[in-house]
């Protein structure tokens, strides 16, 4: 028996859904507005876009600088979560809180608290002596960014440890005590037993987070919508002010065409760099 | 009107409803958003009453989102028969050929501030009916007036005098705080601060783009000296707070109610908040100041009843809109102004505070209506942001901002 | 030195972990009890002066939240046991099988996820439409497969391939189908990685803010997240309020999530070991 049988009912499902709306976006990136055919006009619009190159440098360095930290911090967290304590189910529990806060309101309400002249966090920084002048957390735009894949990042971690969390129950426990006897500290038992052992996850959970990222809009919307100067403009802003706040219905179809085969080849790439683990009855 | 971009598109209810209904034809569907819904209700249940067998369904949208609801809406074939949307988008849908013209709908024109029924205007047909509209004026703190040594009954009334007022006023109080004179905006939507630098375009003569919208005047010296007044609120005389690149209408409106800003500009809607947050905030409006010489102007805000092409009971939906514009029912639906002269007698308009207010709509601009004014606005605002952050002084990001502009009124 | 280094590492994970994930959620706490006149006082207070209880008022009797409450867990139940079943069954076939296609099929199931939300809302709408499925719970479940079903299968495949497969011969070698040994040896061994997938696939759809929004259209079927915008005013935000309903939206996750961590526990026993 073949596997097909086991996939065909998922596939047939997503096929149901994606599949006219892919030929529905596919028809509007080469027409116009009075609906004539215009061959690749919008793209080579779009590509000429003036904001096009930044917004993919953007992009990139937002979810580049953001998977770095999300998997280390939350590969660390769900090494922590997996070890013997007390209190652990309460830990575990709150760790999980920042995924799963509404991202508007998580957003929202980091807004507010950055905020220069009113946020809690230039209060207490600066009554408590630690800056003098009270940071421009979302204004100055060298910091803005930075300081959106710290938001970002702390919301995401908690995914990442409650992944490595479900990798690590899986991990015989033969494997540590035999380290223990060959006299392996808790850094080299984190190195060449766990860490071995969540690849597969890890792998997967940095594909994740890379498709998240992509599309990811809310955070950076709600707090910056881009700004400012369009330092904070990633591609799925872009694409969602050409269709729903410029009107321009058929370039955001000819960009969003461009942007899926974009996501696409990264993730093809990532794949093959890692497609030693694929395969493999 | 400014905080409103964010607006929710709500999937066509009419194609499931007219399937689930008994009597198909009877009933019409109403978006209306939900700060307006009561005294929607109210206007509902009045037109059922007159028009017996005919039910007005009422969906509540939010704000959230709802540019986007509307949108996929009108274009799903299956849109409700009346929309409640801002002045602002009726004639790109319009060129979008997503309405209906509703010339037919009034009668007595003469009754309506022109500047509203011409931004609902387009190609000689009307596409739409005004029945709110507000304007900006200039919010100020009396007792901060009085503390920094100012008469709070003589505002400032030219630029020069609001620069001087503004230094003034941004001092430390006695109490230690570190208050500011004049909060400008920075961040949030582009409409923040489009409303509150094109009328100062306006007033030294100059704008975005020309008269007949075939080249860009943004760099013109007019436009400039607007955006370097603006900008050196911030950059050169300090009188903005800090976190002015952060701010949109809202944020700055807190400031002033948390008594750390003397002035900002703002609509008439943000009395209530202001008396509900801090009712001992004693509170002046003034009209806008001109430039040395030159006259008030101000942008036009506000919001219309659209009928989309495609409704189901497009009979029904004009009779509806021609009853909501009626002078009373106008003047109880409106958060702000109504649209009519008459309607602006009723009492509820009467509070000695909206005087000004109702001095600066006579002032009224409509903005330019262009297929891509949308992303014109967007490249302005870009490029304003990039004299607010330092990176460029106004004349020449205002030149790179008149090349993409010139480019997108050319195209197609 | 193993244990010092491990009782550091503790000891600044249970500083730590707190302190970051903890300080927003204390702030929307704190907040969620505060008047209208304290929130937006400058400089910003942390505690309370006159803690209210009238956000909570607010949000519990005088706003749809509750039946929206309601509608919230109806749809993510929904959407998530409608994704676990799918991706079980597709996951074990990516994870176990060769068969033409297969690269081809994965890649495609990873695809429909990268498509942008704002390029398939409107024909997505439209498909629905013609389905008869707006504003039904179905028509959201099904459109929730979007977002929960690549991520899903992708995951599970990850998680059922961990576990060896000499396992899973020796049932079969006994004459079992492999539909049996599925359910009968992978799914139990596979619990961690399952739970995982199901808290993904509930905590995405509970949270989902724009599908909800443009294809739920009244109070029958909105959901949670819509519940929190309606306190958005066109100039104003009932802050006080958007933070008692964000408190009332997130506190049965963390403690449904609380009740079920005790499943990640385990390891593989059985005496079965890889390589």
């Amino acid at each position: 028996m073949t596997g097909v049988p086991f996939v065909l009912p998922a596939l047939a499902v997503l096929a149901l859904l994606i599949l006219f709306p892919v030929i529905y976006t596919g028809v509007l990136s080469v027409t116009n507005e009075q609906g004539v055919f215009v061959g690749l006009a919008n793209y080579r619009a779009v590509a000429e876009g003036r904001l096009t190159a930044t917004a993919v440098w953007n992009t990139v360095y937002f979810v580049g600088g953001s998977i770095v930290f999300q998997v280390v911090l939350g590969t660390l967290a769900g090494i922590f979560l997996n070890q013997q304590f007390r209190g652990r189910a309460v830990l575990r529990s709150l760790a999980l809180i920042p995924w799963v806060v509404p991202g508007i309101v998580a957003a929202t309400m980091w807004a507010w608290m950055l905020h220069t002249e009113f946020g809690i966090v230039n209060h207490l920084l600066t009554s408590g002596g630690v800056v003098d002048r009270s940071v421009g957390w979302l204004t100055d735009p060298d910091i803005v960014m930075p300081a959106l894949i710290a938001i970002n990042v702390w919301k995401l971690f908690p995914f990442v440890a409650l992944m490595v969390l479900a990798g690590l129950q899986t991990v015989p426990h033969e494997l540590y005590e035999s380290a223990r006897v060959d006299g392996a500290s808790f850094g080299d038992e984190i190195r060449h037993v766990m860490l071995p052992q969540i690849r597969p996850v890890l792998v997967s959970v940095t594909l994740l987070l890379m498709i998240w990222g992509l599309n990811a809009i809310t955070i950076i919307y709600t707090i910056t919508r881009g700004g400012p100067a369009n330092r904070t403009l990633v591609l799925p802003i872009y694409i969602y002010r050409q269709a729903f706040e410029a009107f321009a219905f058929h370039q955001a179809a000819a960009l969003s065409a461009m942007f899926f085969v974009f996501s696409l080849v990264l993730v093809w790439l990532y794949l093959h760099a890692f497609a030693a683990q694929e395969g493999r009855p | 009107m400014i905080r409103v971009a964010r607006l929710a598109a709500v999937g066509a209810l009419a194609a499931s409803l007219a399937c689930a209904s008994a009597e198909p034809g009877r009933e019409i569907v109403w978006w209306t958003p939900s700060w307006g819904q009561a005294r929607a209700e109210v206007l509902a249940d009045k037109f059922e009453a007159a028009h017996p067998g005919v039910t007005v369904k009422l969906e509540v949208t939010v704000a959230d989102g709802l540019p986007t609801r509307i949108q996929t809406a009108l274009r799903s074939g299956s849109p409700p028969d009346l929309i409640e949307a801002q002045h602002a988008w009726v004639v790109p849908y319009a060129q979008a050929n997503l309405l209906q013209p509703l010339d037919d709908v009034i009668e007595d024109r003469g009754d309506f501030l022109p500047a509203s029924l011409e931004y609902d205007t387009w190609d000689g047909r009307l596409w739409a009916i005004p029945f709110r509209i507000e304007t900006h004026a200039l919010f100020y703190n009396r007792r901060m007036f009085r503390e920094a040594g100012l008469d709070p009954d003589t505002p400032p009334q030219t630029w020069p005098a609001l620069v001087d007022a503004a230094k003034t006023l941004t001092r430390t109080n006695s109490a230690g705080r570190r208050q500011y004179g004049y909060a400008i905006t920075g961040g949030g939507e582009v409409g923040n601060t489009l409303f509150r630098t094109l009328p100062l375009m306006w007033m030294n003569g100059g704008d975005i783009v020309s008269a007949d919208l075939s080249r860009a005047t943004v760099n013109a010296r007019p436009a400039v000296e607007a955006v370097t007044f603006y900008a050196d609120m911030l950059t050169r005389h300090k009188v903005s707070p800090p976190s002015t690149l952060q701010d949109d209408g809202l944020a700055i409106r807190r400031l002033f109610v948390a008594e750390s800003v003397a002035m900002y500009q703002s609509g008439p809607f943000d009395i209530a908040p202001i008396r509900r947050e801090n009712p001992a905030l004693d509170l002046g409006v003034m009209m806008l100041p001109t430039p040395t010489g030159g006259e008030p102007a101000v942008a036009l805000g506000g919001w219309s009843f659209i009928v989309p092409k495609d409704a189901k009971q497009p009979g029904l939906a004009r009779s509806l809109v021609r009853f909501l514009a009626e002078s009373e029912n106008m003047g109880y639906f409106t958060d702000t102004f109504p649209a009519r002269r008459s309607a602006m007698a009723l009492p509820r308009f009467a509070d000695p505070i909206l005087e000004n207010f109702k001095k600066m709509l006579t002032y009224a601009r409509r903005l330019p209506a262009h297929k891509n004014w949308l992303q014109i606005v967007q490249v302005y605002f870009d490029h304003v942001q990039r004299v607010l952050v330092g990176d460029v002084p106004a004349e020449r990001a205002m030149n790179e901002a008149a090349i993409e502009i010139d480019r997108l009124l050319a195209s197609p | 030195m193993t244990r010092g280094r491990a009782t550091f590492f503790v000891a600044a994970g249970v500083l730590a972990i707190p302190a970051v994930c903890l300080f927003p959620f204390l702030w929307m706490g704190l907040s969620s009890l505060k008047s209208a006149r304290e929130l937006y006082a400058v400089p910003p207070t942390w505690l309370p002066h006159a803690p209210t209880l009238e956000n909570y008022r607010t949000v519990l009797f005088e706003s749809n939240v509750p039946r929206y409450f309601l509608n919230s867990v109806i749809i993510s139940l929904g959407s998530t046991g409608l994704a676990l079943g799918l991706a079980i069954f597709a996951s074990y076939g990516f994870a176990r099988f060769e068969f033409a296609g297969k690269r081809a099929s994965q890649a495609f199931v990873l695809a429909a996820q990268l498509l942008p939300t704002s390029a398939i809302i409107v024909p997505l709408f439209i498909t629905l439409r013609v389905l008869g499925l707006v504003n039904t719970y179905l028509g959201l479940i099904l459109v929730y497969m979007i977002l929960t079903l690549p991520l899903s299968v992708w995951m599970l495949t990850s998680y059922f391939r961990a576990i060896p497969v000499e396992l899973e011969e020796a049932a079969i070698i006994d004459g079992a189908s492999r539909a049996a040994v599925l359910f009968r040896v992978t799914l139990p061994l596979s619990l961690p990685g399952l739970v995982a997938v199901v808290v993904y696939a509930f905590v995405t759809t509970w949270n989902e803010f724009i599908f909800a929004l443009v294809f739920a259209q009244d109070s029958r079927v909105k959901t949670l997240p819509i519940g929190i915008a309606e306190f958005t005013g066109e100039f104003n935000t009932d802050w006080g309020a958007v933070m008692a309903a964000s408190l009332v939206m997130t506190l049965p996750i963390v403690l449904l999530f609380f009740g079920m961590q005790r499943l990640f526990v385990g390891g593989l026993t059985a005496g079965a070991i890889k390589g």
